[in-house]
């Protein structure tokens, strides 16, 4: 077995199709005429913008917009004003236009391939791949063409392009193998969207594979089994049958209600940090938005961002989801995200310190800012307020009264909003928890953050590799917890949602239903999966297994015991 | 010659579409465009060249305009950094 990087998910079983590239070499020449030669080369890049535009196309219908753009930022390459002009330098020179192109492409990849990071390495790709493209057109040789390829075929090639991805037919494609790339190259983000499984960075593959030679490839996984044995042909067969038909068994979960199997309905929603997000969240099925993590507006930037920009923010995911909910977080600073103008100050223990609705309450004007622009998004859609970080019921009390203050503000200035907006709490620390009756009794939801709620619970770092066992949402102490700050919320009639990754886990769905958890809001392709879960177990059931783990004592029991349910 | 100083504000710096928005923009405008970063001076209306220049979150750098619209290439570019690209 060979290993690689897996960056498309899925099996893929077929036949290799080794793709050698074409031969773009010429002989530089010495040119007189370099008016015409100059002609010769613009027209080139001409053609190969036209061909791109074509590619650009049939990904935009494959693919989508997005996806598209990577074609179209290779027409911006290919016409970079400084790239052309020593092109043109060069070739006054009386350098042919292969040789003063191909120079100029070669100095760009010298440079991205040197780069520290990741991303600008990969542009590197995308520098080749035009200048294949530009020199074919120069030298009149037609492209790898893999359009035409036969059913059940594992492409593999020494870097794929974009735009030979752009050629393929997917319905053909069982796969696609590579010697260069890693999961940020533009080309394994096009066969993430065409589904298409594929393995990067296979070392010396296009040596050690034949052509037509039986392959196995494990996207998932980034394996590689060349000429397998009728058994292992058998396992993978039976493990890709297997996951295409738990992903069209999901599929069958889009549009539904999310109800347990004896009709009790949940609501699912997602996990966004940017505006744009919402409509992913409306793509996998989500039912609206559980928690929009703010902080992205404050970050990247050099100052606190205006009422106006955050405004816009809120009101577009708002738009987006019209009248399905979004609850909106206040801003969530300090512990392990900084802001670098907000000049936090360094604290012997961030966790521990000035962070989230405790910075915000001493920073009025910034808190004032963002809550008087989520209030005046509230026109537009069906939005609620969360406070993070909860640990008294004082903190619920002063941000409710300012959001009552800056109502009257906003009303003496003619401004609409929603007027019955609803407040609720972030429940994520052990304090939290512990007096969740009274909090309830102050809010409008809870939200239970799983991820702080673990860490403040056990007093550990899941960073910490010393303590990070005893970091597990399954402790008996975290499951304690959960239970009574949801027992809180119910019998105070509020309701009662989950956020942490614990909410899409299948060992903790069952415990949540039998706590009574009424919203789970997971990351968005989790949707189906967790729809599905649910739909699975019925309160008596759930009882049963609640029961049974909450008799248990240690995490280590309560894990096994639901592994094997 | 009008210069500025600024500091990249979002979290991928100048990658492949800032780079070609910000080149795009500086294209339109007569004067010439220059960023100066870590002792390089790197022509700002090429997208290649901003993309080689490698600058990330949090690098100082200085655009400098120099010929004709020079003020007005300023402020927009300046803005355009400052706004993060609007990432």
């Amino acid at each position: 077995m060979i290993k690689g990087i897996g960056v498309s998910a899925g099996i893929g079983i077929g036949k290799i199709h080794l793709v050698e590239e074409h031969s773009i070499e010429y002989t530089p020449k010495q040119v007189t005429d370099t008016d015409a030669e100059k002609k010769r080369f613009h027209d080139a890049v001409e053609l190969f913008c036209e061909n791109t535009r074509v590619q650009a196309e049939a990904l935009r219908k494959t693919a989508g917009e997005k996806e598209a753009e990577i074609m179209t930022g290779h027409i911006s390459i290919v016409n970079d004003p400084f790239l052309l002009g020593e092109v043109d330098k060069l070739i006054d020179g009386g350098q042919c236009a292969e040789a003063s192109f191909d120079s100029m492409c070669d100095m760009f990849i010298q440079i991205f391939s040197a780069a520290e990071d990741d991303m600008t390495r990969q542009r590197a790709a995308d520098v080749r791949d035009v200048r294949t493209g530009v020199l074919s057109v120069l030298l009149g040789i037609s492209e790898v063409k893999l359009s035409e390829v036969p059913p059940g075929t594992v492409i593999c090639v020494k870097e794929l392009t974009p735009s030979m991805i752009a050629e393929i037919n997917k319905d053909n494609v069982a796969g696609i193998l590579t010697e260069t790339g890693s999961t940020t190259s533009h080309s394994a983000i096009l066969a993430r969207v065409l589904e298409i499984p594929a393995v990067m960075s296979v070392p010396d593959i296009m040596k050690a594979a034949g052509n037509g030679e039986e392959v196995i490839i494990d996207g998932g996984k980034g394996t590689v089994v060349l000429s397998p044995d009728e058994a292992q042909i058998k396992e993978y067969s039976e493990k890709r049958e297997k996951l295409l038909l738990e992903r069209r068994e999901l599929e069958k979960y889009r549009g539904k209600v999310t109800e347990s199997a004896d009709g009790t309905v949940y609501e699912l929603v997602c996990n966004i940090g940017k505006p744009d997000d919402a409509k992913k969240a409306l793509d996998f099925d989500g039912e609206g938005v559980g928690l929009f993590r703010t902080e992205f507006l404050f970050m990247d930037k050099t100052s606190v961002p205006t009422e106006e920009e955050q405004f816009e923010a809120y009101k577009k995911a708002a738009i987006i989801l019209g009248k399905k909910p979004l609850i909106i977080r206040t801003l969530d600073i300090g512990g392990d995200k900084d802001i670098p103008y907000l000049g936090l100050a360094k604290e012997e223990n961030p966790f521990m310190g000035f962070r989230a609705i405790r910075y915000c309450l001493k920073n009025r004007d910034l808190f004032r800012t963002q809550l008087r622009a989520i209030l005046r998004a509230s026109a537009f859609g069906n939005i609620s307020i969360m406070f993070p970080l909860i640990t008294c019921v004082e903190e619920v009390r002063e941000g409710k009264a300012l959001v009552e203050e800056l109502k009257a503000e906003l009303r003496s200035e003619g401004i609409t909003f929603d007027e019955n907006i609803r407040v609720g709490i972030m429940t994520e620390t052990a304090a939290a928890g512990i007096i969740a009756d009274l909090l309830a009794k102050e809010s409008d939801f809870f939200s239970i953050g799983t991820n702080d709620l673990t860490g403040y619970t056990m007093a550990a770092d899941r960073g910490n590799s010393d303590v990070s066992y005893l970091y597990s949402a399954l402790q008996p102490a975290v499951l304690r917890m959960i239970r009574s700050i949801i027992k809180a919320a119910r019998d105070n009639n509020i309701p009662v949602g989950m956020c942490g990754e614990a909410a899409s886990d299948p060992m903790m769905i069952p415990l949540l239903i039998s706590f009574g958890l009424t919203e789970f809001s997971v990351s968005a392709p989790s949707v189906l999966r967790v729809r599905k879960c649910i739909s699975t177990w019925t309160k008596e059931k759930a009882d049963e297994v609640a029961d049974k783990v909450m008799s248990l004592g240690t995490e280590s029991e309560v894990r096994e015991y639901l592994q094997n349910l | 010659m009008v210069s500025k100083f600024l500091t990249v504000p979002n979290a991928q710096g100048f990658h492949m579409r800032p780079a070609s928005v910000f080149a795009g923009a500086m294209g339109k405008y007569p004067c010439s465009v220059t960023i100066k970063f870590n002792g390089n001076s790197y022509n700002a209306k090429s997208t290649l060249n901003l993309i080689a220049a490698c600058m990330k979150c949090g690098s100082d750098i200085e655009l400098i305009c120099d010929g004709d619209q020079e003020n007005e290439a300023l402020a927009e570019g300046a803005k355009m950094i400052e706004d993060g690209f609007g990432e």
